[in-house]
């Protein structure tokens, strides 16, 4: 006779069950989504919703790029995500750079004051910043965004490869200097590449955090020429009667970037939130 | 991975002799102050002096775009105190506050749980768990609007087929309130997750070997292993989504902006906002943010004096 163990067994399908229930929770929107933007509206404004349907097209993709100004705040989105990560990685590299490698006072003091400043939100601050943008003449400005988005990334960052800095060990690039490197060679060739995931996890984070920002864009941004997704499309979703399946194109096309490098840094994102947020 | 190294590793000291290879003209410690200067601008200058001009803000009497400047002395603050609709603004701040990181933190650390079991596809459902939280917020909030719109959304179609809250509408007046506080429950509990799961990892299994030998059942090796583990952990987590979300604006305003329904989500961020950039009362403003602030440091403060134990941390 087998003997089964009932209690195994119930538990075995609970965890099944739940786990089912985070993919369907988690994922199903999502699905929904895309669903939503490949379907003729036919197949999308129907009272009970189809699950099931055989009709597909990318209609609402070509409308979208076609007909309304999303491509101009995608350009204007990845200038200045872009320019912002090459920004802030610059800027995060030397100051984790000098912290970790020179001896100076009160360089733990001003690394813990930065990180501090990590848990200011932005609406804490958009009055003043409005205003001394405004007399910077960095208002209505790219610029003005990828200052802004540099600055709400560089407590982090620098945190970040500060901790990944201070796990390579002096010999290296003292070898490489004895080798005859200049030191802005060794840290370039030798340490950079051994910080390397810590660099491509502070990219990621500041990709998002411009990527997604809706506040600082909606304060700083007035010119169409010049909005960023998330306020193009907010804008375009308040504009109109909703197409409903151009706004999920729209949703698919911003989410991807996000997507991609959040699946290419899962990694090396939980390993800064272990060496960041939890042991410090 | 940086942090599972060990600390020598960290302290080992700057040694000149070998660096000093290069000639050099400069002391080590002003190349250290050079390198980290501008990080220290930008910060000073982006963040902390905005902070500061918020408070010379909050004294006086500033619009957003004439040139008018004048000094009130408390004035903002004491029209903010006199304001109904400033409490009815924190009311509901602390509703959405409160109600948000609850339920982030309670689905937050079940999922965490559950996905530190070993199961077929494990892998794959975590990568799944962690979606909602990398999707755009604006994208967020468009698409939980066609999930839940009231004549073709899934949503209430799914609720409606088997039998429970058929008549809801989910973004009217007496509902907009819960369906924020859900949506945002849905894309900031993978935060959550990250953290207790990356924790949960760590904990030692002879720990519950050891209870299972005492005969603690599954609750009680909950209550008295894991959460104890997670102590630290959660302390964190829980201090950082109520500063963020005390501070929420996105979500709120994306969801219903300055419309109608909006008065019913009108919390103390919103309001602030809608002060400055709507009713163009720069001081008025940045007394709003100030306050906010303060609260803030206060409740950091309490919280710390409260939870935190010196062996902890």
């Amino acid at each position: 006779m087998i003997d089964i163990d009932w209690r195994q067994v119930f538990s075995q399908i609970a965890l099944y069950f739940g786990a089912a229930l985070i993919a369907l929770v988690c994922g199903f929107p999502l699905l929904w989504m895309v669903l939503t933007s490949v379907r003729p509206d036919r197949d999308i404004l129907t009272a009970t919703p189809k699950f099931w349907s055989f009709d597909y097209h990318w209609q609402h993709y070509v409308n979208l790029f076609d007909l309304t100004d999303f491509h101009i705040y995608f350009v204007n989105s990845i200038t200045v995500a872009g320019s912002a990560t090459l920004f802030t990685i610059f800027v995060a590299t030397l100051a984790a750079y000098g912290i970790t490698r020179f001896r100076f006072g009160g360089r733990n003091a001003i690394a813990a004051g930065m990180l501090f400043t990590y848990m200011f939100a932005p609406i804490l601050i958009i009055v003043p910043f409005y205003i001394l943008m405004r007399s910077a003449g960095l208002v209505n400005s790219k610029l003005g965004l990828v200052f802004a988005y540099t600055t709400f990334s560089l407590p982090f960052s620098m945190w970040l490869l500060r901790a990944f800095f201070q796990s390579i060990p002096l010999d290296l690039e003292e070898a490489a200097m004895t080798d005859g490197a200049s030191r802005p060679k060794a840290v370039a060739l030798v340490i950079v590449p051994l910080a390397l995931p810590g660099v491509i996890a502070v990219s990621i984070f500041t990709f998002i955090v411009a990527w997604n920002d809706y506040l600082f864009a909606r304060v700083l941004i007035n010119d169409n020429e010049l909005k960023t997704l998330p306020i193009g499309m907010d804008d375009l979703y308040n504009a109109t009667v909703t197409d409903w399946g151009m706004m999920m194109a729209g949703g698919v096309v911003i989410t991807i970037p996000a997507l991609v490098f959040f699946i290419l840094v899962q990694r090396y994102l939980i390993a800064g939130w272990g060496a960041g947020a939890v042991k410090g | 991975m940086a942090a599972v190294l060990p600390d020598q590793v960290l302290a080992v000291p700057v040694r000149r002799r070998a660096l000093s290879t290069q000639p050099r003209r400069l002391p080590e410690s002003t190349w250290g102050y050079l390198l980290i200067l501008p990080a220290v601008l930008l910060v000073l200058g982006l963040i902390l002096y905005p902070v500061v001009y918020s408070g010379w803000l909050s004294f006086h009497n500033k619009h957003a775009y004439l040139p008018i400047e004048t000094f009130i002395g408390f004035s903002n603050f004491a029209n903010m105190f006199g304001d109904g609709e400033f409490w009815r603004s924190i009311e509901l701040g602390a509703i959405y506050g409160i109600g948000s990181v609850g339920l982030q933190i309670v689905v937050g650390v079940s999922a965490a749980l559950l996905l530190n079991e070993t199961f077929i596809g494990r892998t794959f459902i975590r990568g799944v768990a962690l979606f909602p939280y990398m999707v755009p917020t604006v994208v967020v909030v468009i698409l939980m609007k066609w999930i839940l719109n009231d004549a073709y959304g899934v949503l209430p179609y799914i609720l409606k087929t088997i039998g429970i809250g058929e008549d809801i509408l989910w973004l009217d007046t007496t509902h907009v309130m819960l369906t924020v506080i859900l949506i945002s429950t849905w894309t900031f509990f993978p935060f959550v997750v990250i953290g207790t799961l990356a924790r949960l990892q760590t904990i030692d299994p002879e720990l519950y070997a050891a209870a299972k030998v005492d005969g603690a059942g599954v609750v009680r090796r909950f209550i008295h292993v894991t959460l104890p583990q997670l102590r630290n952990v959660l302390f964190v987590v829980i201090l950082l989504r109520f500063m963020f979300m005390f501070t929420k604006f996105d979500v709120i305003w994306l969801l219903n902006g300055s419309s109608g329904v909006g008065y019913y989500t009108r919390t103390l961020p919103i309001y602030t906002y809608i002060k400055t950039f709507g009713q163009l009362q720069v001081g008025a403003g940045a007394a709003m943010s100030m306050f906010m602030f303060l609260m803030l440091v206060c409740f950091a403060m309490v919280y710390f004096r409260v939870f935190r134990r010196d062996e902890d941390i």
